[in-house]
């Protein structure tokens, strides 16, 4: 009897995804120039 | 990139003199008379913050007294820093 060779091929599980919440962090300030505005102040 | 801006968060502060805070529904627009920069505080906990600054003995205790998370103290702690590069908010002298 012919020896059966079965070959189990393995996929190694894909690497889990890192949130990347530090990338898409909206700044608490935002600065608004207003130099060359007419009529304010 | 960014600057990096020295900001002792364990150091006594407080709202600049020379500046105003008017209330929005997103938080606050901050102007200052001296400099006529204008900036939003996207957040009213952080309008809660630079209100309260003169009230405790340091930023980091007024964060903490206005319920600023520890996750939060990071981005809380960076706001200030822009407040302070722009001379938003100023630091208290103590006598």
């Amino acid at each position: 009897m012919p020896e059966t060779n079965t070959a189990v091929e393995t996929t190694p599980a894909p690497a889990p995804v890192v949130a990347e919440d530090e990338l898409v962090e909206e700044s608490l300030v935002e600065e608004v120039s207003i130099d060359g505005m007419c009529g304010v102040y | 990139m960014t600057t990096a801006v020295a900001f002792d968060v364990d150091a006594p502060w407080q709202k600049a003199r020379s500046v105003a805070l008017r209330p929005e529904p997103f938080g606050a627009l901050v102007y200052h008379f001296g400099n006529r920069k204008l900036s939003f505080l996207k957040s009213k906990q952080l309008v809660a913050v630079v209100e309260a600054l003169g009230d405790h003995p340091s930023a980091a205790a007024t964060l903490t007294a206005c319920g600023v998370t520890d996750a939060q103290r990071g981005a809380y702690a960076k706001a200030l820093a822009d407040l302070a590069r722009s001379q938003m908010i100023e630091r208290r002298e103590i006598p």
